[in-house]
């Protein structure tokens, strides 16, 4: 892994925007993650790597508390948002996701307009006043997502009628829509071809500077391309958690050595 | 694993020509082609039997949208029908059918002769050609006209039942000759009224607007009340379980916590649909004409028991549809901060709305075609009162359906009631195709493309 280039670790920011104390997670009789404590950075990408199965995607969905959907689904332990303890009895789950938008491994556009797409998120949440600032809000979101030149003439085409990887971009684009603060994203680039998977590498630089982005993914060269700090899962348990280019090149625990030089995963 | 070795040259199985095909290869292909054998035999044997079907009924009913008619020149005798002399249609109801009888025997008496048609029959014989049906047709003619009174009006009356089955081949001389309702002379005048251009045979429209008539007028009787009730009942079960059917089904399948009770419920649904309906007749007895005191063989009550029949079909349909949309767009909505009801009612149900509709159209086309329950709740009353508007209190109304009607039509032992019926399930076919052809164009326009 000699040829791997490292993100630039410029690591001024060290404000932590998430916090995680003691998670434990069962679906039903199984533990699906023990113990994990993590604080994830502001304005930084964080990756989460490990093997199938290990329960980086279910951490990842606790963080906006999409697990609430899945009935026997339990979860133990706190994750504090900016320090609020998001599963408190008093926050509601659609204005925390409202705060921590989300992307989706497969690219799951709604089967509406490209501009329907992107400004459905603002409309619930009553983020624009009138067309002109919905308008606004989409161009801009588009813009960010790095798609507004492929679709700024048909907007009113159909989202899924667009490429795979400019599918997954409008959904990045729905997602910033509603201004979040944080930007899950669960194995974004996984049903996308190398070159849609660049575009959207690059498009997570880019969004770091306004988010704490999460991302999960099974692509370690992925990791080491966009992220910041990398926290490698196994079985379950977080096992490892440092700066990306410590994870890669010197791990502490033989289970990650084994996981990045290719012995098991 | 085993082992090749020199004495068992079988080991490589592979080895033989491409170009012949092995037993085993041969036995596996005709296994194949006798199944699709059988398969073609079945979906053969299925349309044959559809054909006969249609063959059947079509030769059966085609003749009911016939109908024979005499034209009649009545003296319209004013002394008769109106002894004040002042046209008011109100005092000349007074007037009723034995009045008009004379003077319609009288006109068909005068056509004969007019027409230069020699017979010798008596007087009550020839008038046996005519419906005793067209003595009620006139008076409501004149009663609805007042100023053809003191005038000879040509009038086109219905013809006998039998002299009609003559004219569609159902009665013929032989037949005749032991029928004691006709003989072949009347017949023979009839076929010289023909001849004189009097009698002829033209579309019956009759028949799908007239009430029913009594056993002994087949001519006269027609679907009228039969199709409005129908329309009524389907009018109530659409408006009743549509909106019922699809909110049960949206909390049980997407709001309603996985327990035992909503287990049960779902289990009970199942088995609703699967009660059979006469079960839902004697509900609707006890419950809406016993208890809760509505009138009998009214389309309300029919509408009601018909709903309770088609909730099931609706639910299961629309549990389905909202199955088989992706969970990914339920994760994308919730994802961006959508409650679970937004989530629901701006992306799910979209996509699940051509199940709906299709589900919808074909438990209503399910509940127009049901009889068992209407028997019950007195819907197979002789009804010859059309009801009102709905608006105006039509659904409490006396009326009949289609598919009671057939089944009314066949307990009759006049032979042209068999021709009526065929027509009245030729009508209820063609209102299922419509709605058939409906859920098919409702699921091509909701049908998302993209």
């Amino acid at each position: 892994m000699n040829d791997m280039r490292f993100v630039e670790r410029t690591v001024g920011n060290e404000e932590v925007k998430i916090a995680a104390r003691g998670v434990h997670v069962y679906y039903g009789d199984t533990h699906a993650i023990k113990d994990v404590n993590i604080d994830i950075a502001d304005k930084m990408v964080t990756a989460f790597i490990g093997p199938s199965g290990c329960g980086k995607s279910t951490f990842l969905r606790c963080i906006n508390r999409m697990n609430d959907t899945i009935p026997i689904a339990r979860i133990e332990g706190d994750i504090m948002i900016d320090g609020e303890d998001i599963y408190d009895r008093r926050v509601d789950p659609v204005q925390l996701r409202a705060k921590v938008g989300m992307v989706f491994q497969k690219p799951n556009p709604f089967p509406k307009s490209i501009y329907d797409n992107v400004a459905y998120g603002p409309k619930i949440h009553g983020l624009a006043r009138n067309k002109a600032e919905l308008d606004e809000i989409v161009e801009t979101s588009l813009r960010r997502a790095a798609l507004w030149d492929e679709v700024k003439d048909r907007l009113q085409a159909p989202g899924t009628g667009l490429s795979g990887g400019q599918q997954q971009r409008l959904c990045i684009a729905r997602a910033v829509a509603t201004s979040p603060e944080v930007l899950l994203m669960d194995e974004p680039c996984s049903a996308l071809d190398p070159i849609a998977t660049d575009q959207v590498e690059n498009l997570i630089h880019e969004l770091r500077e306004r988010y704490s982005v999460v991302i999960v993914t099974h692509s370690m060269s992925q990791a080491s391309r966009v992220s910041q700090r990398t926290a490698y899962f196994h079985l379950g348990e977080m096992v490892e958690y440092g700066e990306t280019g410590d994870i890669f090149t010197n791990p502490r625990d033989q289970r990650t050595e084994n996981y990045i030089t290719g012995r098991i995963g | 694993m085993t082992i090749a070795t020199a004495d068992t040259p079988r080991s490589t199985p592979n080895a033989g020509s491409l170009m012949q095909a092995d037993a085993k290869t041969a036995k596996r292909n005709a296994r194949e082609k006798r199944f699709r054998l059988y398969g073609l035999i079945a979906v053969c044997t299925g349309i044959l039997m559809l054909v006969l079907l249609m063959i059947s009924i079509l030769t059966a009913g085609l003749s009911a949208f016939r109908q024979t008619t005499i034209e009649i020149s009545v003296p319209l005798d004013a002394e008769r029908l109106d002894p004040e002399g002042n046209r008011n249609p109100v005092e000349m109801a007074s007037v009723t059918t034995f009045g008009y009888a004379p003077l319609l025997r009288d006109g068909l008496m005068q056509t004969i002769e007019a027409a230069g048609i020699e017979t010798d029959l008596p007087e009550g014989d020839i008038a046996d050609l005519i419906s005793d049906e067209s003595v009620a047709q006139l008076r409501a003619t004149v009663l609805a006209n007042p100023e053809l009174v003191g005038q000879t009006v040509p009038v086109e009356v219905l013809a006998s039942g039998r002299i009609d089955g003559f004219f569609k081949g159902r009665v013929t001389y032989e037949t005749a000759e032991l029928d004691s309702n006709i003989s072949p002379e009347q017949l023979r005048l009839a076929e010289a009224l023909e001849e004189a251009g009097l009698l002829r045979t033209g579309f019956n429209w009759r028949f799908i607007t007239a009430p029913d008539a009594s056993s002994t007028r087949p001519e006269a009787a027609g679907l009228g009340v039969a199709i409005l009730g129908s329309f009524y009942m389907m009018l109530v079960v659409l408006v009743l379980s549509l909106p019922i059917g699809v909110a049960a089904s949206i909390y049980l399948e997407e709001f309603a916590p996985q327990n035992r009770f909503t287990d049960l419920i779902e289990v009970n649904i199942s088995n609703l649909a699967a009660v059979p309906s006469i079960v839902f007749g004697i509900l609707g007895l006890a419950i809406f004409i016993n208890f809760a005191g509505l009138p009998q063989s009214a389309p309300i009550v029919g509408g009601l028991v018909l709903t309770l029949m088609t909730l099931p079909t609706i639910i299961i349909a629309t549990r389905a549809a909202l199955k088989a949309v992706p969970p990914s767009i339920r994760d994308a909505a919730l994802g961006i901060g959508a409650s679970k009801m937004q989530a629901v009612f701006h992306h799910v149900l979209p996509l699940a709305m051509p199940g709906i509709l299709t589900g919808t159209i074909i438990g209503l086309a399910q509940a127009l075609g049901e009889t068992a329950p209407l028997l019950l709740i007195g819907m197979v009353a002789f009804v010859r009162e059309y009801p009102d508007a709905p608006w105006d209190g039509g659904l409490f109304d006396p009326a009949t359906a289609l598919p009671v009607q057939v089944y009314n039509f066949t307990q009759r032992s006049d032979p042209a009631f068999v021709e009526r019926a065929s027509g009245a399930i030729i009508v209820l076919l063609i209102f299922l195709l419509i709605m058939n052809l409906a859920a098919i164009f409702l699921r091509r326009k909701f049908e998302r493309r993209w």
